[in-house]
């Protein structure tokens, strides 16, 4: 493994769905020689794309779990991490983005800014990760570029500029002027591996210059000499652009647009040069951890690979030789066998084989060291987990997780199911933490849960393919919660004093909503109406309360419980006692609290053509949607909503069906909202229908 | 006068059924009401929006570009949703997004003065009052806006009450754009105000009226100027209002772009 940390980039590859980002992974591949033969998505070929490596996403066409590859490109090391575009997929691209030091933004000539690209964008803002973006698609008919750079203004706020101009658009798309060189760049050969630059042709000089005026006005916003050489109307080299766009970019303050057409083999060469020139190596971006022996004080880590080892597991896969654990090293090296650290468990491990994975592919290498991204072969662990020197009690921030919205029941067939069925679910909840499973004790059934319909599917899908399970599943629950709207006073003595030791609690004080926390307990109790060492036993009784609401029993969240009076019993009072007591005040008052059942509801954005947009509009409004607007966009209209999810289930037919197939919607969790009263009323019956069955 | 009844009338199904108590929710809807209403700029300049401009009327808000129309504005149609009026909010070159941060923004100004965190409650009652469409400028039509606008009332998925139109360049010849809207704003009895930029380099044409509104001066039933004078930006009805003494200098707050009457 080559160490000069100068010429690395881990770079992660993400946009909305169907951008093309698998396409043009699978052409930086063919480009860097890591491969030697193209295969489409969905080509007529059948092989499928190198990196949707699973079965499954090579049949559908879409990536599911991000794979990680590296290549080589005028000797610099690019380690790319292909992300899924399905919002269901989110934790995917959440985890990359957390270790990659830069990303290239897909974005579709004709469908522009999509609401995916958005997500994707403030992910990437939330770890701030520079990039760069490639509008690809510009052989389609509708490509047009500029208005995607205007959009990337205009929608996500950025300040997008372009490296380029394309030669023709659609079907006369042909090549590139780079505006930097001021040359037209072709890509001949059968597969675009031939570079020809010529002179920009005659109809667009005009256009080149003044674009590149826009370019060098941007770029010298970051670069004193370059403001200087522009104002003294002096020649400015390649080099000093360069060097201004690359400050502005690993400051996230500009981004520079390239354009090509995966597909078409054209763009992609300049694009990986400007992966090298433009983006961050390891050492130029901050990273922080956290010292767990100094109240988590925020702690910076250097790329120095003498140091002390810190690195994450940011991802886990099981192989047929036990887990593959994926690594990225911050500081120090990792190497064969050193030992080292579990932050979270405590646990010593000594390191066994260490690979460098390719898709399914894998190389064996001695060492890890700072900046890079490998996997560890054999080790236990969940994935988020810190790996640290002996000695060293740090912890790289933990991820962002989002909350499960959507759960079905599932039933295995036999009994060799049953087995295989909890040896699949047991990897993918320690693969996937937004995918949790359970089991419900009343009904006995196995419920899984997840971030929507495709996550559940996709999942069941691999149950079947991977684990041979068979498995069948019920309709999709949504995850109800419970509320309270309202303060309300509690005063519960919990009494047993007949026979047999006696309990005595009693427990005074009041119930609010708040929207702070899931759940707040303040005690306010003085004079020791109830001794504190019962205090603690009080909380847990609130505690135990909110897992099930008495109302429905859904969970219970966003109640702050205070209480300030109480009483005891020298010999009665115990920690069972007041724990009961607690329960008793929870119910007395819940029900005074005026509770209310929350439903997820669901930001449902619509891209169709104009043409069908009053009958989509009605089809959402049917499913209790709140439509905030509708986006005017040439062809296309954009419909923004917010829609129920319990309303969402089998809306891609309906939508299909409705627009001929040319409509597409993309949805993700909003937020929890108050179901209205019809329907808290049918879930009630509902709720009373299936304690009858248990019963 | 509109908020009082309201009180009363909340108060008044208080008293005569215990179980229809008044929630906090709704406590807070009409002190936010009362509040808003206080606030409410055409109040200051002789009475609530509705009573301004009769239905099918258009009003005009002028200002150079970056001074405050679109805040104005947005107060305006805030107003008419507490009074759970409609507002179809059309915006010619803003993204959806950006065009709802302007109604958060100004909620979220007038909300903080009350205090209260129950403002989220109200901020989501609001939410179904309004809609917003946006065009790009060169796609705008007035055909186009009547067949969007077409699709929304026959299928009963929102019925405006109010039209606000933002972004709309006077600077071109929009005669006959404005009557075919008008027509459209009679037919629906549609309360229409529009933002209309005018420019530092003109100067104003007879009667102080700015070049962009004299051509279609006759079509406009209101027209208010937002003026910056010093540090302070003046609202100064050139049409169709006036201001009474109690409130004869109403200035929009550059910081909460709040309207505040500064003459008491």
């Amino acid at each position: 493994m080559k160490k000069n940390i100068r010429n690395v980039r881990n770079l992660g590859i993400s946009a909305h769905i169907d951008s093309g980002k698998t396409t043009l992974t699978e052409r930086i591949l063919f480009y860097t020689k890591r491969i030697h033969a193209m295969h489409d998505v969905k080509g007529k070929d059948g092989v499928g794309a190198f990196m949707d490596s699973m079965e499954l996403e090579r049949e559908r066409g879409i990536t599911i779990a991000s794979a990680a590859t590296f290549c080589e490109w005028k000797g610099h090391e690019i380690n790319i991490i292909d992300t899924p575009g399905h919002v269901d997929f989110t934790i995917e691209v959440e985890r990359s983005l957390r270790v990659l030091d830069g990303a290239i933004l897909v974005l579709c000539a004709v469908g522009g800014v999509q609401s995916q690209s958005i997500t994707v964008d403030q992910q990437m803002r939330r770890y701030k990760v520079p990039c760069i973006a490639f509008v690809n698609k510009c052989d389609r008919s509708g490509a047009n570029p500029f208005r995607v750079v205007d959009q990337l203004k205009q929608k996500l706020g950025h300040q997008a500029v372009a490296m380029q101009l394309p030669i023709g658009l659609e079907s006369d798309f042909s090549g590139v002027v780079d505006l930097l060189e001021m040359k037209a760049v072709y890509f001949d050969g059968e597969k675009g591996e031939t570079i020809r630059v010529e002179e920009i042709p005659e109809g667009l000089q005009e256009l080149a210059a003044s674009k590149r005026v826009e370019l060098l006005d941007a770029a010298s916003m970051f670069s004193d000499e370059l403001m200087e050489a522009l104002l003294e109307e002096r020649e400015v080299g390649r080099e000093l652009v360069l060097a201004a766009l690359r400050t502005a970019v690993l400051t996230r303050s500009l981004t520079p647009v390239f354009m090509g057409s995966a597909y078409k083999n054209k763009g992609i060469q300049l694009l990986l040069d400007a992966v090298n020139d433009l983006l961050p190596c390891p050492s130029e971006v901050e990273n922080t951890a956290l010292d767990m022996d100094r109240d988590e004080a925020p702690v910076a880590l250097s790329a120095d690979p003498a140091a002390p080892l810190v690195a994450l597991a940011f991802k886990l896969e099981d192989r047929t030789y036990g887990q593959l654990t994926y690594l990225r090293v911050y500081q120090g090296a990792l190497g064969k066998g050193d030992t080292i650290v579990n932050v979270r468990t405590g646990r010593k491990i000594k390191v066994g084989r260490l690979v460098r994975m390719h898709a399914d592919q894998m190389e064996e290498i001695d060492a890890i060291p700072a900046g890079y991204i490998g996997a560890l072969f054999g080790v236990d662990c969940a994935s988020g987990d810190t790996f640290v020197a002996p000695g060293l009690s740090l912890t790289m921030t933990s991820m962002y997780v989002p909350r499960p919205v959507i759960s079905l029941a599932i039933h295995p067939k036999d009994h060799k199911a049953e087995i295989n069925m909890s040896k699949a679910l047991n990897r993918f909840t320690k693969e996937d933490p937004t995918f949790k499973t359970h089991v419900n004790p009343e009904t006995n059934e196995t419920i899984i849960s997840g971030m929507g319909e495709l996550h559940l599917e996709v999942y069941i899908e691999r149950m079947h393919r991977e684990y041979g399970a068979e498995v069948a599943a019920g309709a999709p629950r949504v995850a109800y919660r419970e509320t309270i709207t309202q303060r309300a006073e509690f005063d519960y003595l919990h009494k047993k004093q007949t026979g047999g030791s006696g309990q005595y609690g009693r427990v005074c004080g009041w119930m609010e909503p708040t929207a702070e926390a899931d759940f707040e307990f303040d005690n306010q109790v003085v004079g020791g109406s109830i001794p504190t060492q019962f205090i603690a036993a009080c909380e847990k009784g609130f505690r135990d309360c909110m897992a099930k609401g008495p109302k429905m029993e859904f969970p219970i969240t966003g109640v702050k419980v205070v209480i300030n009076d109480g009483a005891s019993h020298a010999v009665d009072s115990s920690d069972m006692a007041f724990q009961a007591a607690a329960r008793g005040a929870f119910q007395q008052g819940y029900f005074k609290a005026k509770p209310v059942i929350q439903e997820p509801v669901m930001k449902v954005v619509v891209e169709t053509p104009t043409a069908f947009q009053g009958p989509v509009m009605g089809s959402l409004n049917q499913r209790r949607g709140m439509i905030v607007g509708a986006q005017d966009e040439g062809a296309l209209c954009v419909i923004e909503c917010q829609v129920p999810l319990a309303e969402m289930f089998g809306y891609s037919t309906v939508l299909r069906s409705l627009t001929q197939g040319q409509a597409q919607f993309t949805m993700e969790f909003l937020a929890y909202k108050q179901v209205p009263h019809s329907i808290a009323e049918e879930l009630e019956k509902k709720a009373a229908e299936n304690k009858k069955k248990v019963a | 006068m509109r908020n009082d009844s309201v009180q009363i009338s909340t108060s008044d199904a208080a008293w005569s059924s215990p179980a229809e108590v008044i929630f906090i929710k709704e406590k807070f809807f009409a002190m936010l009401k009362t509040d808003l209403t206080l606030r409410n700029p055409l109040r200051c300049l002789g009475g609530s929006s509705e009573e301004i401009l009769a239905p099918g009327q258009f009003g005009g808000i002028l200002a150079r570009a970056g001074v405050g129309k679109t805040a104005l504005m947005v107060q305006i149609a805030l107003n008419a949703m507490l009074n759970e009026r409609n507002v179809l909010h059309v915006s010619l070159n803003q993204p959806v997004n950006k065009a709802g941060l302007w109604y958060q923004d100004i909620f979220n100004h007038i909300a903080a003065g009350l205090g209260g965190s129950q403002s989220g409650q109200v901020w989501e009652s609001l939410l179904p009052h309004r809609f917003i469409m946006t065009f790009r400028t060169d796609s705008f039509s007035v055909p186009r806006l009547e067949e969007r606008l077409g699709d929304l009332i026959e299928q009963r998925i929102f019925v405006p009450r109010m039209l606000i139109v933002d972004g709309l360049s006077f600077d071109e010849p929009v005669r006959e754009m404005l009557s075919e809207l008008k027509k459209i704003a009679r037919l629906h009895g549609l309360h229409v105000w529009f933002s209309i930029r005018t420019h530092r380099h003109e100067d104003p044409g007879p009667g102080g009226v700015p070049k962009q509104l004299a051509d279609v001066d006759d079509l406009f039933a209101v027209a208010l100027q937002l003026m910056p004078v010093g540090e302070e930006i003046h609202v100064v009805p050139l049409k169709g209002v006036t201001l009474t003494p109690e409130h004869s200098r109403l200035v929009l707050d550059p910081t909460t772009m709040l309207v505040k009457n500064t003459a008491s």
